[in-house]
């Protein structure tokens, strides 16, 4: 007995560990990305598209998804961003219960769309895939095509599944036993809060359509980022339709040249930075699954449930941040731009060589001009950095709620570049996104978005 | 330990779920004795399942002498969650299993109990005494329903305690003293309470089940969701006995917690798929 619950927790913490290690992350943890792509493979989420066990009634999605399951499994979702916390063996149990969830069967979902649009799908679309194409996480994908004749790409949520997630959401008191013991070093109150908040902002799929659709119409134009636009005369609150987008998965590019790797990285990349600095947004969701790629760099972006708008107060001392750090080495100065985030503690006894020490290796890819190879290494060590509980710095450093989606960066993006390899001169393409640099192209990619921008700005202006 | 869910409380549900797994056959040679279409496997399969299993205990210890038969002739107090785990693994042969796998189970019940008698307090006592098993059988039928009714979905009553009727055939009760609807079951129980009284094994028992021990404070606030809920759904006469009050407790928080369980349980490798075998069968039924 002893032997295999030793065994047990030698493997948790081969898990731990390989949610830390940049590479093998995705590998590693699969299954709990239920947000997957339009166009998740079936063999991707075989359990979720197990149509013999089908979700028939409203009684059955009871049954798999209330009583706390649906809240956990969306826990698990956002597990990426509280892992240092989880227990292995809460991790393990989430990433389980992810697993669990049948599809709706045809007429539970066809029942969603009379509710939601007034009419059976088969009387709203031309043609009705009535076998889902993909999970997502608390509702499905199927294909269609418009009466207008355009391929569409329709997510039905569960029936009653926003109502009883609601309901399991307000009981606070059980809330906190849970999460006490599923991430007992975590600020419970805080974990509560945010899940709360991200939760129900997901359950609203009105909210989902017009954050993508502002991506959308932002890049709209663009040489290489595409994100699908919303059809909102065939979206509601549990069903959201948008174009139907193609492109091959994660899994196929790494076996693709070194160049056209590069390529998708940089578009990866320039899409992140962009969307935060200037749209003050962030798509909280970087994972190989949301993504779809075309030839040359092209990448079309998937699923924006988990969106984070900053305001310009929350933005302004990130940017400073990294101009007096990377741009105008000023220290004294990033000190007080981190205290000024609320970072930092104000009057830290730490010196500020300390503070630099600890922070830089953020930095570390955009900190000087020349070409970076990005590494499942660094990524580990950048995530490592993020959870250092032991360093001089601890215990006067925060991370302020409104920034802790910022994690997913260090976790999701730089992981996934490591993953690709990918090699380019991040500080030149990060100078030409920095508000208080806006640099030349620096690459072709960056010469193709020239002609886009100045339509943006145009549009912008009008 | 960071690992588990507290020491005695992960080992009880890593060994139940073994239990489980093992039970549900993946090729079943027959439906055995209840079948897919059964109120026995809903109720076997009810949210509630685990509330009426602790109450369904309460109350089997409060008969001295079926206490006795247990704390005379097992290892319980150096292993209990043995001891619960093979009972739960017999429960659910019995329950999913075909019949040659439950006759199986039945049989080697059958043989322990030959070995399980001896004296009480001066009176004899055995494990096959026919009052005793259908004592053990009544409280735990009567407590899955219950824990549908309190916690769960409530099941038809009467079909529930004819189909459990063979469950007491197959540990030796003559067919003709086992109760078939819910009214004579009932009774049955009532005529018992005179002779149930608090023994000191018993005490230990609830004891143990109620606040076992080992549990990390964390555990031990989610327990306690569960040990109200067994406490409100025991009939008046048992918690007067055990000199407990029933507590406050809302459904939703029972349910919730229960929820949180079946979650660990789910997260088990090998309880998913033991769980769509049975899903697969009572869809075909």
């Amino acid at each position: 007995m002893t032997g295999r619950r030793r065994l047990r927790f030698a493997r948790g913490l081969a898990a731990a560990r390989l949610a830390l290690r940049g590479g093998a992350r995705y590998a590693g943890n699969a299954p709990r990305y239920l947000a997957a792509g339009l166009f998740a493979a079936a063999g991707e989420h075989r359990q979720q598209l197990r149509e013999d066990l089908a979700l028939r009634t409203a009684e059955d999605v009871a049954a798999t998804l209330g009583t706390m399951k649906g809240v956990l499994m969306k826990l698990g979702q956002m597990a990426s961003y509280i892992d240092d916390g989880l227990t292995p063996a809460a991790r393990r149990t989430l990433s389980r219960l992810q697993d669990s969830v049948p599809p709706m069967s045809p007429s539970l979902a066809s029942s969603v769309i009379r509710q939601e649009l007034g009419d059976a799908p088969e009387e709203i679309f031309a043609t009705w895939d009535p076998s889902p194409i993909a999970a997502a996480s608390i509702g499905q994908v199927h294909r269609a095509i418009t009466r207008d004749g355009r391929a569409v790409a329709v997510k039905v949520q569960y029936p009653g599944i926003a109502e009883m997630i609601a309901a399991d959401l307000g009981n606070v008191a059980l809330m906190r036993k849970m999460l006490r013991i599923m991430a007992p070093s975590q600020d419970v109150d805080g974990l509560l809060a945010e899940l709360r908040e991200r939760i129900t902002e997901e359950l609203d799929y009105r909210l989902e359509a017009r954050n993508q659709q502002l991506f959308a119409d932002y890049y709209r134009g663009h040489p290489t980022i595409h994100v699908p636009s919303i059809v909102p005369e065939y979206s509601g609150q549990r069903v959201v339709t948008s174009e139907l987008a193609d492109g091959a998965r994660f899994s196929a590019l790494t076996g693709r040249s070194a160049a056209e790797r590069d390529l998708a990285a940089e578009t990866i990349y320039r899409f992140v930075f962009r969307s935060l600095y200037e749209m003050h947004a962030f798509n909280g969701d970087p994972h190989p699954g949301n993504y779809l790629f075309g030839d040359g760099g092209r990448v079309t972006f998937l699923d924006f449930g988990l969106v984070k708008h900053f305001t310009d107060a929350e933005i302004a001392p990130l940017v400073s941040m990294v101009k007096y750090l990377c741009v105008e080495q000023d220290p004294a100065a990033f000190r007080e731009a981190m205290v000024e985030a609320g970072f930092l503690l104000a009057d830290a006894p730490v010196s500020t060589e300390t503070v630099i020490d600890h922070m830089a290796v953020f930095y570390d890819t955009v900190r000087t001009p020349g070409r970076r190879t990005m590494t499942g290494s660094y990524a580990s060590s950048v995530s490592r950095k993020f959870f250092d509980f032991h360093s001089p710095l601890a215990p006067y450093a925060r991370i302020p709620r409104s920034y802790v989606i910022l994690q997913r960066i260090n976790l999701g993006l730089f992981a996934l570049l490591g993953d690709l390899s990918a090699t380019a001169d991040w500080r030149r393409i990060a100078e030409e996104i920095w508000p208080f640099v806006q640099g030349p192209p620096s690459t072709p990619l960056g010469e193709a978005e020239v002609a886009w921008r100045s339509d943006a700005t145009a549009d912008r202006r009008a | 330990m960071s690992s588990s869910y507290g020491a005695d409380a992960a080992d009880l549900v890593e060994r139940s779920a073994a239990a489980f797994i093992a039970a549900v056959p993946e090729q079943p040679a027959d439906d055995g004795y209840f079948g897919p279409g059964s109120v026995t496997w809903r109720v076997a399969g009810d949210l509630s399942a685990p509330v009426a299993g602790l109450r369904a205990l309460l109350m089997q210890a409060l008969h001295p002498l079926a206490m006795a038969g247990v704390d005379q002739h097992s290892d319980w107090r150096q292993d209990p969650v043995g001891r619960l785990a093979a009972t739960s693994a017999y429960l659910a042969t019995v329950t999913f299993g075909d019949r040659a796998a439950a006759d199986r189970a039945a049989a080697r019940v059958r043989r322990v109990h030959e070995h399980v008698r001896g004296t009480f307090d001066g009176e004899p006592y055995s494990a096959s005494d026919p009052t005793l098993l259908l004592w053990v059988h009544s409280t735990f039928v009567d407590s899955g329903l219950a824990g549908c009714e309190l916690f769960g979905t409530p099941a038809d009553a009467d079909a529930y305690v004819r189909e459990m009727a063979i469950s007491a055939a197959l540990l030796g009760v003559d067919e003709p003293l086992i109760p078939s609807d819910a009214d004579s079951l009932s009774s049955f129980i009532t005529t018992l309470v005179p002779r149930l009284a608090l023994t000191p094994a018993a005490q230990e028992t609830a004891a143990y089940l109620l606040d076992p021990p080992g549990m990390d404070d964390e555990i031990a606030d989610l327990w306690e969701e569960i040990r109200n809920a067994v406490l409100i759904s025991l009939p008046p006469w048992a918690l007067d006995l055990y000199g407990l009050a029933a507590p406050d407790v809302r459904r939703d928080e029972v349910r919730g917690a229960l929820g949180l369980l079946d979650a660990v349980f789910l997260g088990e490798p090998g309880v998913l798929e033991a769980r769509q075998r049975i899903t697969l069968r009572m869809r075909a039924a």
